[in-house]
C-alpha cells in the first residue's frame, strides 16, 4: 500500500533523509522510531509531498502503486486525506485555534465528498458530540488528540500517519489515545505508520519497527525480536535509554537512611478562585535527597512547586526550610530563594535566546548581588554542569547548542548560586533518549558531591525509579500515597498509583 | 465583568480628555476677544463687556466648573467666532468628515489588508517588495506635503477646493457626482497614508502564521493553496490587524486635519484648523471631546470585536 523506494532528501547541501526504503501493507502497524533529527519527520511528510519547496526529494514513494512525487496538484490533492491521512501532534498547534472543532474535522468531508457524520466521528474516538461546539482552547491535551485522530479517519483512508501522536501528554492520557487508535485502525483495517522518539510507545502499539538514525534506517523487523536483539548499536541505546520500573540496572541510586528535614510542607492549601489546586499536602525533603513528585498533568504538582519556592502564596499552610518558616517577602524571601533554585522542562524556552551562557548563568549572581569574581563563579559552575572546558560555551547563543547542552546550561544557571535545593520540573521530558541519560546521572552526581536535594517533579515513573529516594504521588490536589521508591512503585498501596503505573508503556 | 472594566477605563478617559481640552488651549497664545474684534474699532469698554458675555473675566477654576458642569448636561458652550451653540457647529460639519473619513477608512482597510495578505503570501516575490517599499515610503511622507503633490500632479483632473460647485445643478444625482468628484484626491490622500500601515501590519501578521502546523494540517486535508489561505491563515492572522484599523482610529482623525486643511474640505478637521487661529476656546474644547470621544470609542469597540473574532478571548 505504501512503498518508499531508496528515500532521499536535502535541504540545500543538507542531507537529511538517505536511502531510506520501507514497505507497509494495509492493516500494518509499522513503528518508525528515531531521535529529533533522525529524518523521521521529514519521511512522514514526504507521503503526502507536505515538504517545504527547499526541500529535495529523490526517490519513490509510492502510494497504492502511484508515486506521488510525480502527481499533478490535482491528483495530489485528491490524495491527500482520502488515501492516507495524518495525525499531528495536535496537543500543540495544529488544530486552527479560532474554529470549532465540528468544523474542522468535517472540512475534508465536504472537500473530498465524503458521507458521514461528524457526531459519529466523535463517537468513535469517544468524545461526546458536543464536543464538536468547541474551540481548540477548550479542549484538554487528550481531547484535542482525539479530535485528531477523528479528523485523520474522516474520509475513509487506508493508510494513517501518526507522527508523535502522545508526546506531550501524560501517561494515563497517552495510554487512553493509543487505545483509541489502535482499537480504530484494527477495526478499520487501516495501516498504521506511527512515528514516535518513544521506543516503549511503539512496542506497546506496533508489531513492526524501523529505527533511524541520522537519516538513515539502521534497523528494521518484528518489534519485540528488534528490542530483544537489538543488532544496531543505536537501537540498543534506544532500548536502554528507556528505564523499566523494577529492574535493577535502572535504579541507579541506593537507599540510604532517612536524613535530616531540610524542607518541610505542612498541611498547605493553594486556592485559585474557588478551585482548589493544593488541597492539605505534606511534604518532607531531607538534605541531599530526591523526592519525585509524581502525578497528571493537572493534578496539582507545578501549582505546590511553585508555592513552594514563594512565587505563589499558599491560602494556608506552612513551608519551613531550614528550620525556619519562608518568609511572605522581602530580603528574607530572596535570600530563601537564592537556596532554592528552579530547573524547567523545555530549556529552549527557559533561556533568553539572545543571552549568551555567560549572561544567562551570571544573571542569579546578579540578581542576588552576589560578590566576587563571577567569571570564575560562572565557570565553575558550567565545569560542574559538565560542560567542559567551559570556555568553549560561555560565548554561546543558546541555538549554537543541543538540547542537552542548553539544559546543563540551565542547570548551571541554578548551581551558580550554591543552592541547597533544585526544584526541577520535568528536567528530561523534552530531551531525546541518549541524551537523557547523561542529564539524570548528571543530577545524581551533583547529589553526591554537593549534597544538593531535589524536588523531581514528573509523570515519567521511569525517571523516578531510576533515581529517586522517595516518591510521593498527587492526586486532584492531595499526596495520595508516599514513601520509598521501592514501597511505593513495586507494592503500591492506592488504586492511583497503580492505575498510574498500569499506563506506563514498557519496552 | 472584563467589559465593565473595559467601559469604566474608557469613561475615565473620556473624563481626562475633558479635563486636559480646558486647560491646554488655554495655554494656546492669543486672545478671543481681541481676534473676535479685530479690524473694529472697539473700546476697552466694549471688550470687557465681551469678557464678561463669555466668563473669560472669571477665576480660571470657576470657568473650569461652568465649562465641565454644562459639559454634562451635554452643553458645549458658544462659538465666539460663529456666535451660535458649539454643539450647532459640529453637527454642521459632521456630515463631511464622516463622509471623508468613512470612505478613507473604507478603502484603506481593504485595500492594506488585501496587499498585506497577498504580500505575505508570496514572501519577497516582486508584488511584495513593491507592496512593502511603497508602503514604506507613503507611511514615512508628510500628509500635508502628500496632499499637495497630488494636487500638483494631477492638475485640474480633480477638483482640489471644497466640497462641491456652486453651479451644480440641484438634483440629488449631479449632487452626488459633484460631491464624488471633489472626494477624489482629500480620500486618495487620507488613503494613502493610513494604508500604508495596515498593509505592514497585515503582512508581518500573516508571515508569524505562514508556519503555523495548522496550516500543514490544511494542506494535508487537501486543500487547495487559496483556501488554506482564505479559510485558516486569514482569520487567524486578521486580528490583531483589525484591532489595528480601531486602535488607530486617531491616526485617520490627525490625517483628516490635514487633509481637510490642505484642500478646504468643510469638515471637523478645517474647523479645527480655523478654532485654534482664534483661539476659539470653546469651539476648541467641544472639538477635542468630540473627536477624543470617537478615539476612546473606537478603542473600546476594538476590544469588544477582539472578543467576537477570537474564540480565546472572553469577553463578558
Amino acid at each position: 500500500m505504501l512503498e518508499l523506494k531508496n528515500l532521499t532528501v536535502h535541504y540545500g547541501h543538507k542531507r537529511v533523509v538517505h536511502d531510506v526504503s520501507l514497505t507497509l501493507a494495509p492493516g500494518q502497524m509499522l513503528g518508525l522510531a528515531g531521535e529529533s533529527g533522525s529524518g523521521k519527520s521529514t519521511v512522514a511528510m514526504s507521503v503526502l509531498r507536505l515538504l517545504p519547496k527547499t526541500a529535495r526529494v529523490e526517490g519513490e514513494v509510492l502510494l497504492d502503486g502511484e508515486d506521488v512525487r510525480t502527481m499533478s496538484w490535482g491528483r495530489l490533492r485528491a490524495v491527500r486525506w482520502a488515501s492516507a491521512s495524518i495525525v499531528f501532534q495536535g496537543a500543540m498547534h495544529s488544530l486552527n485555534p479560532v474554529r470549532r472543532v465540528g468544523e474542522q474535522i468535517a472540512e475534508p468531508m465536504r472537500l473530498h465528498s465524503t458521507p458521514g457524520s461528524v457526531a459519529e466521528l466523535l463517537e468513535q474516538v469517544e468524545l461526546p458530540r458536543e464536543k464538536a461546539r468547541a474551540y481548540p482552547h477548550e479542549l484538554s491535551g487528550g481531547q484535542k488528540q482525539r479530535v485528531m485522530i477523528a479528523m485523520a479517519l474522516a474520509c475513509g483512508p487506508r493508510l494513517v500517519i501518526a507522527d508523535e501522536p502522545t508526546t506531550a501528554l501524560d501517561v494515563v492520557v497517552q495510554a487512553q489515545v493509543l487505545a483509541v487508535l489502535t482499537r480504530l485502525v484494527a477495526e478499520q483495517d487501516l495501516g498504521l505508520l506511527m512515528i514516535s522518539h518513544d521506543l516503549s510507545v511503539l512496542a506497546q502499539t506496533c508489531e513492526d519497527l524501523a529505527v533511524m538514525q541520522g537519516g538513515e534506517l539502521v534497523e528494521r523487523g518484528r518489534t519485540h525480536e528488534v528490542i530483544a536483539n537489538p543488532r544496531h548499536p543505536h537501537t540498543a541505546a534506544l532500548t536502554a535509554a528507556f528505564p523499566v520500573i523494577g529492574a535493577p540496572q535502572h535504579r541507579w541510586t541506593e537507599p540510604a537512611p532517612a536524613p535530616q528535614p531540610l524542607l518541610r510542607v505542612r498541611d498547605l492549601v493553594v486556592d485559585y478562585g474557588r478551585t482548589r489546586a493544593v488541597d492539605g499536602v505534606d511534604l518532607t525533603i531531607g538534605r541531599g535527597e530526591i523526592v519525585a513528585l509524581v502525578g497528571q498533568s493537572g493534578s496539582g504538582k507545578t501549582t505546590l512547586a511553585r508555592t513552594i519556592m514563594g512565587l505563589r502564596k499558599p491560602s494556608s499552610g506552612r513551608v519551613i526550610f531550614d528550620g525556619a518558616e519562608v518568609a511572605a517577602k522581602g530580603r528574607a524571601l530572596k535570600a530563601f530563594r537564592r537556596q532554592v533554585q528552579l530547573v524547567l522542562q523545555d530549556p529552549s524556552s527557559a533561556l533568553n535566546p539572545r543571552h549568551r551562557v555567560f549572561d544567562a548563568v551570571a544573571e542569579g549572581l546578579r540578581v542576588h548581588g552576589v560578590d566576587g569574581d563571577h567569571e570564575a563563579l560562572v565557570t565553575a559552575a558550567v565545569e560542574r554542569a559538565e560542560l567542559r572546558p567551559a570556555s568553549l560555551y560561555l560565548d554561546a547563543l543558546p541555538h549554537e547548542l543541543s538540547g542537552g547542552q542548553q539544559q546543563r546550561v540551565v542547570i548551571a544557571g541554578a548551581l551558580v548560586l550554591q543552592p541547597r535545593l533544585l526544584v526541577a520540573d520535568e528536567p528530561v521530558a523534552s530531551l531525546d533518549a541518549s541524551v537523557r541519560g547523561e542529564v539524570v546521572a548528571l543530577l545524581l552526581r551533583l547529589r553526591a558531591e554537593l549534597g544538593l536535594a531535589s524536588l523531581l517533579i514528573t509523570h515519567d515513573l521511569g525517571l523516578a525509579w531510576q533515581i529517586a529516594d522517595r516518591v510521593a504521588v498527587m492526586h486532584q490536589g492531595k499526596i495520595v500515597e508516599q514513601g520509598p521508591v521501592e514501597q511505593v512503585l513495586l507494592t503500591p498501596s492506592h488504586d492511583y498509583t497503580r492505575a498510574l503505573l498500569r499506563a506506563v508503556p514498557q519496552v | 465583568m472584563r467589559l465593565a472594566g473595559r467601559i469604566g477605563g474608557a469613561a475615565l478617559s473620556l473624563l481626562m480628555v475633558a479635563v486636559l481640552g480646558f486647560f491646554l488651549f488655554r495655554v494656546v497664545p492669543g486672545d478671543p476677544v481681541v481676534s473676535m474684534t479685530r479690524g473694529r474699532p472697539t473700546t476697552e469698554a466694549l471688550q470687557a463687556e465681551l469678557r464678561a458675555q463669555f466668563g473669560l473675566d472669571r477665576p480660571l477654576h470657576e470657568q473650569f466648573w461652568s465649562y465641565f458642569t454644562s459639559l454634562l448636561q451635554g452643553d458645549l458652550g458658544t462659538s465666539f467666532t460663529f456666535r451660535r451653540p458649539v454643539s450647532e457647529v459640529i453637527l454642521e460639519r459632521l456630515g463631511p468628515t464622516v463622509l471623508l473619513v468613512g470612505t478613507a477608512t473604507l478603502i484603506a482597510v481593504l485595500l492594506g489588508l488585501w496587499l498585506g495578505v497577498r504580500a505575505a503570501w508570496r514572501r519577497d516575490s516582486a508584488f511584495d517588495r513593491v507592496t512593502t517599499g511603497v508602503s514604506l515610503t507613503l507611511w514615512a511622507v508628510p500628509t500635508f506635503w502628500l496632499g499637495m503633490l497630488l494636487m500638483m500632479v494631477t492638475g485640474d483632473l480633480f477638483p482640489s477646493r471644497g466640497m462641491r460647485d456652486t453651479d451644480t445643478p440641484p438634483d440629488f444625482l449631479s449632487q452626488a457626482l459633484d460631491v464624488g468628484h471633489h472626494l477624489v484626491l482629500p480620500s486618495v490622500t487620507l488613503v494613502a497614508v493610513v494604508c500604508a500601515e495596515y498593509a505592514l501590519v497585515m503582512r508581518s501578521s500573516l508571515l508569524e502564521e505562514m508556519h503555523a502546523p495548522y496550516l500543514t494540517t490544511a494542506r494535508a486535508k487537501g486543500l487547495r493553496d487559496d483556501l488554506v489561505r482564505r479559510r485558516h491563515a486569514v482569520p487567524n492572522a486578521v486580528l490583531p490587524a483589525i484591532t489595528l484599523v480601531f486602535l488607530r482610529f486617531g491616526l485617520v482623525v490627525a490625517g483628516a486635519i490635514t487633509t481637510e486643511t490642505v484642500f478646504s474640505w468643510p469638515g471637523l478637521g478645517l474647523l479645527f484648523y480655523d478654532a485654534l487661529t482664534g483661539p476659539d476656546y470653546f469651539l476648541l474644547q467641544g472639538l477635542l471631546v468630540v473627536t477624543a470621544g470617537a478615539v476612546v470609542v473606537m478603542n473600546l469597540l476594538a476590544d469588544v470585536l477582539h472578543g467576537v473574532l477570537d474564540p480565546r478571548v472572553k469577553v463578558v
